[in-house]
């Protein structure tokens, strides 16, 4: 399918590979299994890029848990318009107070959106709450937040794949790989 | 019709002296982390009798983070006098938490948000300056000498009497041993920051040093006729902490 040579060929390198991404994911199940030792965990993933780390993380966690879905507004503004505030376009669908809740996420950044999560979810009085993330490029870290489980740290780089995009495209790559700048230059 | 982002502590709308930092204010206002735009002015550069030759001024104050951000679209190449602004600042001020916000993050950051077409328009050497708007009450018009950089010097400040949140005095393990300094006063006046500019890019070379040789002693000379009567008579110094900026700042 062209469409699929065409998003192989966006990527100007392989950053991991499907077994990096698989070998990592199952030694952090491990660590969260081990840590939360036999108590009910809720992992709260956030779409959409999380959703395949989601996935797979959960898979190898040996605990009794339950999922939970949450959706955020991404900026979007531009000098013309008001932007407004971050807005929860999918919220919580039950109640996690006094539960131990694991924010899991795909990639922290800039901190912007994690530390809204943080603060947000915190005010729903869960027992404890730490955060996994896939990937973490501390290189643009504006909000400083300790994350407790941390798949790789990558390069200052833009990725895309499992999960990520740009424009809404190359989530559903198998490995992380860094987009080719002409792409997203081309594209303005 | 442009919005443009209100701090979340009381206070005018600033006046941003780049659009990209108005930029990065509406973001931070969208993630809900507050700010500050241009609150304290931190003092790096002394003359021998402790006036202020040099400051630095962080273009946002995060309280809740306890974080100074330092936005610079300018190109790579350019940010080498930042770099070492940031650098005197850390030495002087080791308390003081600041990160610098390139070019590069900021471009990263709006490519992220898919709005990398306006970090092309806010980038580069000069960016776009944000409309003029009228002074709201309380507010500093423009500032004399803002380079749009948040370096501006501290005699671009004036005095506002404000009570200001102070940041830290300078570390005595700093390389500068300060004496005294009158930051609000004229010592960063055009002059001296001729005499900075001069002092940039001399020494390097022969004929940077030749150069810069010739700079420093049209800036000295441009120095003698302008401080004189900058210097309000009894003036007295303040000490060498940052100093609040002029309007700018939310109350």
């Amino acid at each position: 399918m062209s469409r699929t040579a065409d998003l192989h060929a966006d990527v100007g390198e392989v950053l991991l590979t499907e077994d990096d991404i698989r070998a990592k994911t199952a030694e952090l199940g491990r660590r969260i299994t081990a840590d939360y030792a036999g108590r009910p965990l809720t992992l709260v993933s956030v779409l959409k890029g999380s959703l395949p780390f989601m996935a797979d993380l959960m898979r190898q966690i040996d605990l009794p848990l339950r999922i939970d879905l949450m959706e955020v507004s991404s900026y979007g503004g531009t000098a013309t318009e008001t932007s407004g505030l971050v807005r929860i376009i999918k919220d919580l669908s039950a109640s996690i107070s006094g539960e131990d809740v694991l924010l899991v996420e795909d990639i922290i950044d800039t901190g912007l959106t994690l530390n809204y999560l943080v603060r947000y979810l915190r005010g729903k009085n869960p027992a404890s709450l730490r955060i996994c993330t896939l990937l973490d490029k501390p290189a643009r870290r504006l909000v400083d937040i300790p994350v407790d489980y941390r798949g790789f740290e990558i390069p200052d780089q833009f990725v895309v794949g499992y999960g990520l995009d740009y424009s809404e495209r190359y989530r559903n790559l198998r490995f992380v790989g860094v987009l080719r700048p002409e792409v997203y230059s081309e594209a303005g | 019709m442009i919005e443009e982002p209100v701090p979340s502590s009381r206070g005018p709308r600033p006046a941003f002296a780049h659009a990209s930092e108005a930029e990065l204010a509406r973001i931070l206002t969208y993630y809900d982390v507050r700010w500050e735009y241009e609150p304290d002015t931190f003092p790096i550069s002394w003359t021998l009798d402790g006036e202020v030759v040099e400051s630095f001024s962080p273009d946002f104050y995060l309280p809740d983070l306890d974080l100074y951000v330092e936005l610079t679209t300018l190109k790579q190449s350019l940010v080498r006098k930042k770099n070492r602004k940031l650098r005197r600042l850390r030495e002087l001020y080791p308390d003081v938490r600041i990160k610098l916000f390139y070019a590069r993050d900021f471009r990263m950051l709006l490519l992220k948000f898919g709005r990398l077409a306006l970090a092309e328009e806010l980038s580069g050497t000069t960016g776009q300056a944000t409309p003029p708007r009228a002074p709201s009450p309380g507010a500093a018009s423009a500032l004399p000498g803002a380079s749009g950089t948040g370096d501006a010097s501290a005699a671009s400040r004036s005095p506002d009497g404000a009570a200001g949140r102070r940041a830290p005095e300078p570390s005595s393990t700093g390389d500068a041993a300060p004496a005294a300094g009158e930051a609000d006063d004229a010592v960063g006046s055009a002059a001296s920051a001729a005499l900075l500019a001069a002092d940039a890019d001399a020494g390097r070379t022969p004929r940077g040093r030749r150069r810069g040789r010739r700079r420093r002693a049209a800036a000295r000379s441009a120095a003698q006729s302008a401080e004189a009567p900058t210097h309000p008579a009894g003036a007295a110094p303040r000490g060498q902490g940052p100093v609040p900026s002029a309007g700018t700042r939310p109350a």
